[in-house]
């Protein structure tokens, strides 16, 4: 009972329950096993989804005004300013087009040399359009949350584009949005592949205060590269679809005293300002798996016995 | 018991002003975030309904109520499951430890007593996440406990007012 209140009960003297000091105990007991099972363990899943589809009517109340603000400063754009991006879009429409044409082709061209030298045929990847409602509001990682989650098929670790290149993955699903780390987050990797040389290596996040860029690590002091090569997804992890642009180098640092070179890589696509994604299934769900280690062991012993 | 020469005697506080305030409270941070991106500096309103809530009405609002709301921001955020449930855990259960003697002081002097537990908090979560392994937020996270601070007069203005009510209203007094 606080000081000066005109309670019509009076307090009670017996019945107060645990102690603060013991419910401090507890609860902070709870709180450092639910951080060690989300860290360690992963498996607290069930109990992140139940929470947040209570929450998700406070966070969809939360975004409607939101929502309208945005959607009626669409209206007071000046004619210019909407001439102008028709304009940008046809001209990249008219570029677009021309290496559209090849690509049929090309398409046409591949498909007929990879049956020629019996490649497997490179896979189509599904993909759904989403759009990036917020940044999450946590400080110490960089991702964003889109609005589309495991009730429409959305799976965790599926990698997402945007109209540059890649932009991340899915490392959270909610029933109706999931949660995208992006590229320049510090525990985030990808591998990719120099077009210039072909040599493939491995991207980092930054993990400086407000970094938005990229490391090429462990590559050697003398290696191959050079400001200006663009990076794309090499394919070998089986989660990113081979080809799609990642970075281009924008520092090359070669240092006596290390025997790597520090390269700094400035990502392609829009990772502080994308609107619209794309999220494509994770490559390896559409890899059919490699034959069971003992039949191709039998199958090397009978090439031995011939 | 014994009170302050000139205090206002209080009306009982609703239990549903109670809930409505901290769920306000969460939905404002659920807006903060959304407006402010990732940013650090942005005040955790509903750490200071909490803190108020348990000074004010210790036996209604405590340390698991503080707890759950922790817990919901840890999923809004997508931040380490938890931590902001340490935090605000610890936070309430300092704020109890002090509440019979806080209200004895007028507001300014109270923010200046609440500021090192909300800053604690903020600390406390910074704390969590370095040991985690997680990336630094940059300085600005410093400003947070101190906006909080500067908001907890306004915050005892709102969430007082329907208990400073007259007990007794009419044509002159209809508030």
């Amino acid at each position: 009972m606080p000081l000066g209140t005109l309670d019509r009960s009076p307090p009670p003297f017996f019945k107060q329950g645990q102690s603060a000091l013991s419910k401090l105990l507890m609860f902070s007991a709870l709180a450092l096993f639910l951080m060690v099972a989300d860290t360690r363990f992963k498996i607290t899943g069930p109990i992140r989804v139940a929470v947040a589809s209570a929450l998700y009517p406070l966070q969809w109340l939360v975004m409607q005004p939101i929502e309208m603000v945005r959607g009626g400063e669409q209206y007071f754009i000046s004619l210019g300013v909407a001439q102008q991006a028709e304009q940008d879009a046809k001209r990249r429409l008219a570029l677009q087009s021309q290496r559209a044409a090849i690509v049929e082709q090309l398409t046409l061209e591949n498909d007929r040399l990879r049956k020629l030298l019996a490649l497997r045929e490179s896979t189509t990847t599904p993909a759904q359009a989403a759009q990036v409602v917020y940044d999450a509001a946590d400080p110490f990682t960089r991702r964003v949350l889109v609005d589309k989650g495991s009730a429409q098929g959305i799976k965790a670790g599926s990698p997402v584009l945007d109209e540059s290149g890649v932009l991340g993955q899915v490392t959270r699903v909610y029933p109706l949005s999931s949660e995208v780390t992006l590229l320049i987050d510090r525990d985030h990797t990808i591998p990719v592949l120099n077009t210039r040389t072909g040599a493939r290596s491995v991207v980092y996040g930054d993990p400086s205060v407000h970094g938005g860029t990229l490391e090429l690590r462990f590559m050697a002091g003398n290696a191959d590269v050079q400001q200006g090569d663009i990076l794309t997804t090499s394919g070998v992890d089986g989660v990113y679809p081979p080809g799609m642009p990642v970075a281009r180098v924008d520092k090359v640092e070669r240092r006596a005293d290390s025997a790597f070179a520090k390269i700094i890589c400035q990502p392609l696509a829009n990772t502080l300002g994308a609107r619209h994604v794309m999220i494509l299934e994770p490559f390896s769900v559409q890899i059919p798996l490699p034959a069971p280690i003992d039949t191709a062991l039998s199958a090397i012993k009978k090439g031995a016995k011939k | 018991m014994i009170m302050r020469s000139g205090q206002q005697l209080l009306l009982p506080a609703n239990p549903l002003f109670i809930w409505g305030s901290l769920l306000v409270a969460l939905m404002f941070n659920i807006l903060m975030s959304t407006l402010m991106g990732r940013a650090a500096w942005p005040p955790d309103v509903l750490a200071l309904a909490l803190v108020f809530w348990v000074i004010h009405q210790p036996l209604r609002v405590g340390v698991g109520t503080a707890f759950v709301f922790g817990l919901c921001m840890d999923v809004h955020q997508g931040a380490l499951l938890g931590q902001h449930a340490l935090a605000y855990t610890a936070l309430s259960f300092f704020a109890i430890t002090i509440s019979r003697r806080l209200l004895w002081y007028s507001i300014p002097s109270q923010a200046l007593q609440i500021f090192p537990l909300l800053f604690g908090a903020h600390v406390l979560q910074l704390l969590v996440r370095m040991l985690a392994g997680h990336s630094f937020p940059g300085w600005d996270f410093v400003l947070s406990p101190f906006i909080e601070a500067v908001l907890w007069p306004v915050v005892t203005l709102i969430l007082l007012a329907p208990q400073m009510r007259a007990p007794d209203p009419d044509a002159n007094r209809p508030l």
